[in-house]
């Protein structure tokens, strides 16, 4: 015997050839015919299982719905099944695989409900004596990370993760190997790995891969092979599998077994495999990351500060008014100028902060790939945002407090987290870069005592403004390269401070920022869309060496024109044209050449909403179609973006018409509708509530009270959920709330829009503008 | 047999979009061929089939509801059920699409609907060509939500392909398929040529939500 655990092989074909149905729950069958389940397991331990997974993989409350039986009823029988067939001479593990439903942004299943599901199944597992849990065949990250969160908090079995991915490294939802050995070293789980899918060879490099990220202990499960894509069946037989199953423990990899194809014979010509190398361990790399995306701590890397209310008037105008379209485009603005990282601040007076902190992460998630930084004080908020994030984030921060290392330093390390540490404490910002390294050195010694790796620990020896405290520039600097050379700790560094008050702020920024760089700061906090900050982040990466060959130096500046400040808009051309015609950005110059001599508000009702009007006739008498008409409304919005700037920049109050709540209702998904009907009820200057997609008709019937809202507008795509949108008007008219209700979507009509309760059927984005002007002006 | 996408079919894009013979403008007809690279760059598109045993009109072990699916399948000895999706990268361009320019969005998805079609009608076309050569005929295309076909019937096909497992695809308690951009079939085979249906509002993918139908009309008129 040697050092290897073997699992068992494969459930589901075993039992198919025992006689389970086309579409029939395994779960249900094996528990109606034990014996047939318990010699099939009784098969792997004599062939030599050590662990073997109880058939307990579907059944979960969404997957067993309308069975008639429970998650409690099949997991414990199907437990003392397995455990009757281990005899004592093999562990027996609660196996779960995904839920079968896709998790939000893209499905329904929202992290809350899947971590119900997934605590259900936990703790039947553990009262039916399960040794373990095994999350296996998982494709989503996310539903992983509910998954664990559910398992280490309702239980306290040793929990093992397999994930399976195409042979491009990517599973079907796009996380990547490194992604998930990141994630879930993070959380601490028991051993990880890769099953199903794929075959021993083309599993070998995904391991490897994985190998580089962690050193947990290593699982790997494999098909016999790719399947035959006509019959599905598999060729490959024991002992070509165990062949190749032969270089994993050259790799350190101790747990193995086999997935679809796999038969007791297979795990039986495991037993000659050697030992598995029990010294790798490479130096492990460190990153924070998203699901699909990977940011390494191997160079200089930008994390986007504008995700921040901090002296933005737009931008806390847009979380009072829970504007997550304006936020989302901060987002994606900042990942295509180069941001590796994005921070998120949504702290602000009389916000729930914890709250927003979850709105928000969830909507940047959903249109961004880049790894978050949560950005506040509130333990509560980072918590709420740590829990929301899918894959490994960086929480911004905690000081030198002891309270505050005491509170935030546990949060951190149960998430999974890196950590930044300012470099202050109670009695403020050291003078000294001797006292700030100092600080630096308690945030470290904190950290190791609560188990996060040094790796993790990044420091911020904090910048001050030159022109209030001119020699604190150098002190900084000097802080940055004693952390950097002595500790050898990542740093961080919010630049732009230290330009303010100054005029031409970017020629102190950059020269600073190269500065610090040079020093070590490898994790500078900056505003990504300003040119000459990336450009010298670019320029610092081909000068340091990290731009092999210069090319993203090359690629960036060498076709680069010089850049012309002229209007885009051709002399003789007038508004209503470039609206008409969708063109952006002359309709953003000619409104701020209109705003010369105009009021915002005559701008809005003289120039731009005729211009709409103009659009929206040709359109109801079918002389442009639908792109056009949107591509007119896009247009327009590029001159409303300017006008809402100049009016909260001087903290006026923000134009609108009125306020109007959109949503896709519960159970739907489809919202492109929805979202062309909000554009261009914004562009006529209504104030658009958008509660986004599938909301509970509580939400709805919460918002229109809470905001005191007179009109609503609900859109469905299906016939199967046109039945929330009926209860949604009906809860509507329960609460007593005064307010219209316009309804829409491709399987409506007027005459059903009018059955099922609603004042209004608009068949279109033009229809829903006069609705609108009918009912709020 | 692999999913195969091709050149999205222009014209059936402009359908999507609700045209009726407008002038399409330079600009515009650039910013669609722009959104159908877009869209063909981010799809992955993949496939899942299973043959199985007719008889009398009857799937064997797998009975489904409806007139329609007894009529499709009378001559028939085996069916083919399929499914094909996109992919979730499509659907992660979009909501980005969908916060930055909505227009693109817009046009997006009908690329998106046109290229799923495009991968279905590959797989049948390519499967026709072999049963031809055994001397088999394929039926017409008909999914879950098609005449009296009920749309529930989605999730049992999902469950009998494991297209969670082979290739990504869910579906919700509300059967809405995830990825949205996906297509759930089933066809017969029989011994006997096949009498193919004119291509009509029945057999079509649109034929829930069809805005042409909604008018009273139909976009093959």
């Amino acid at each position: 015997m040697n050092n290897l655990t073997l699992l068992d092989g494969a459930m589901g074909t075993m039992l198919q050839a025992a006689g389970l149905g086309l579409g029939e729950r395994p779960e249900i069958f094996g528990m109606q015919h034990p014996d047939i389940l318990e010699r099939i397991q009784r098969s792997y331990v004599d062939a030599g299982s050590r662990v073997i997974y109880a058939n307990t993989f579907g059944a979960n409350a969404h997957k067993l719905a309308g069975t008639g039986y429970t998650v409690e009823e099949l997991v414990s029988k199907n437990i003392a099944i397995a455990k009757r067939a281990a005899a004592g001479q093999a562990k027996v593990a609660l196996d779960v695989g995904p839920l079968g439903e896709l998790m939000e942004p893209l499905g329904t299943l929202s992290f809350a409900d899947a971590y119900d599901m997934y605590a259900q199944m936990v703790r039947a597992g553990e009262a039916a004596g399960a040794d373990l849990v095994v999350f296996e065949t998982m494709t989503d990250l996310y539903e992983v990370k509910a998954a664990v969160l559910a398992a280490k908090e309702q239980s306290s079995l040793p929990v093992w993760v397999t994930m399976s991915f195409e042979a491009t490294g990517r599973t079907f939802t796009g996380t990547t190997v490194a992604s998930m050995a990141a994630t879930l070293d993070g959380l601490d789980v028991a051993a990880m790995g890769i099953n199903c899918s794929l075959g021993p060879e083309e599993i070998y490099p995904l391991i490897a891969e994985m190998r580089k990220w962690t050193d947990k202990p290593l699982i790997v499960k494999p098909n016999a092979g790719l399947p035959d894509p006509a019959t599905g069946g598999y060729e490959m037989d024991a002992a070509e599998f165990a062949r190749q199953m032969t270089k994993f423990p050259e790799l350190g990899v101790s747990i193995l077994g086999g997935c679809c194809g796999t038969t007791p014979d297979f795990i039986a010509a495991l037993a000659q495999l050697p030992d598995a190398v029990e010294d790798i361990r490479p130096e492990r790399r460190r990153c924070v990351c998203s699901a699909s995306h990977m940011t390494d701590f191997d160079g200089v890397r930008v994390i986007g500060e504008r995700i921040n209310p901090t002296g933005k008037k737009r931008f806390q105008q847009a979380l009072r008014e829970r504007d997550l379209n304006y936020i989302m485009e901060r987002a994606i603005e900042q990942q295509d100028a180069g941001a590796d990282i994005l921070d998120i601040n949504v702290g602000l007076p009389g916000i729930d902060e914890a709250e927003m902190m979850v709105q928000v992460v969830k909507a940047v998630q959903s249109v961004v790939s880049l790894p978050l930084q949560i950005d506040s004080s509130d333990p509560e908020a980072i918590e709420a945002g740590l829990r929301a994030c899918n894959g490994r984030a960086i929480v911004n921060s905690v000081n030198a407090e002891q309270d505050k290392l005491d509170t935030i330093l546990p949060i951190v390390k149960r998430y999974g987290a890196a950590v930044v540490g300012l470099t202050m404490d109670k009695s403020g910002i050291p003078q000294t870069a001797e006292a700030r390294f100092a600080m630096a050195e308690t945030i470290l010694e904190n950290a190791l005592k609560h188990g996060i790796p040094k790796e993790d620990v990044l420091i911020d020896c904090l910048t001050l403004t030159i022109s209030a405290q001119q020699e604190q520039a150098v002190e900084t600097l000097k802080a940055v390269r004693m952390v950097h050379e002595q500790l050898g700790l990542h740093c961080v560094l919010g630049v732009s401070n230290i330009s303010f008050g100054l005029p031409e702020r970017n020629n102190i920024t950059t020269s600073f920022l190269t500065q610090a760089m040079y020093c070590g700061l490898d994790l500078p906090i900056i505003n990504p869309n300003l040119k000459p900050i990336m450009d010298t982040v670019v320029s610092y990466r081909a000068l340091s060496g990290e731009d092999v060959n210069c090319e993203a130096y090359i690629e960036r500046f060498a076709n680069v024109e010089p850049e012309q400040k002229v209007s885009a808009a051709p002399k003789e051309m007038t508004v209503e044209t470039a609206v008409l015609k969708g063109l952006k950005q002359e309709t953003a110059d000619l409104t701020e050449q209109l705003l010369e001599t105009m009021s915002e508000l005559d701008v809005i009702n003289q120039k731009l909403i005729p211009a709409l009007d103009v659009v929206g006739e040709k359109y109801e008498k079918q002389q442009i179609f639908l792109p056009q008409l949107i591509n007119a409304a896009n247009a327009a919005c590029a001159g409303f973006d300017l006008i809402k700037l100049r009016i909260a920049k001087r903290g006026g109050e923000s134009v609108s018409k009125g306020k109007i709540i959109m949503a896709t209702v519960e159970g739907d998904i489809h919202d492109i509708g929805k979202n062309i009907v909000r554009v261009v009820l914004e562009n006529y200057g209504y104030q658009v509530i958008d509660l986004g997609r599938d909301v509970p008709v509580q939400k709805v019937v919460d918002a229109a009270i809470a905001e005191d809202v007179r009109l609503v507008g609900l859109s469905a795509l299906m016939t199967t959920t046109v039945d929330s949108m009926r209860r949604t008007i009906e809860a509507l008219r329960a609460s007593g709330h005064d307010c219209q209700v316009m309804v829409g979507g491709a399987v409506l009509t007027a005459d059903y829009a009018a059955e099922i309760g609603a004042d209004y059927y608009t068949k279109d984005a033009k229809a829903s503008v006069d609705v609108a002007k009918k009912v709020l002006g | 047999m692999q999913a195969r996408l091709t050149q999205l079919n222009y014209q059936e894009i402009l359908m999507y979009l609700g045209h009726r013979g407008q002038e399409c403008p330079a600009e515009l007809e650039q910013q669609i061929h722009r959104c159908m690279e877009d869209v063909t760059k981010a799809a992955e598109p993949r496939l899942v089939y299973r043959i199985l045993p007719v008889s009398e009109g009857q799937v064997q072990g797998f009975p489904l509801e409806g007139n329609d699916m007894r009529e499709l399948l009378t001559d028939c000895q085996q069916a083919v059920l399929m499914a094909v999706t996109l992919g979730p990268q499509v659907e992660q361009l979009l909501m980005r699409r969908e916060v930055t320019n909505m227009a693109d969005a817009v046009i997006m998805d009908a690329c998106a609907s046109t290229a799923v079609e495009n991968v279905s009608d590959h797989f049948e076309f390519d499967l026709r060509e072999q049963l031809e050569q055994e001397g088999k005929y394929l039926t017409d295309r008909f999914s879950p939500g098609y005449g009296d076909l009920p749309l529930h019937t989605q999730s049992r096909f999902c469950d009998a392909l494991n297209t969670a497992r082979r290739i990504g695809l869910t579906v919700t308690p509300n059967d809405i398929m995830i990825p949205r951009k996906s297509v759930t079939a089933i066809l017969g085979i029989s011994d006997r040529p096949q009498k193919l249906r004119k291509r009509g509002c029945e057999v079509c993918s649109m034929f829930l939500t069809c805005p042409y139908r909604k008018e009273g009309g139909s976009c093959h008129e």
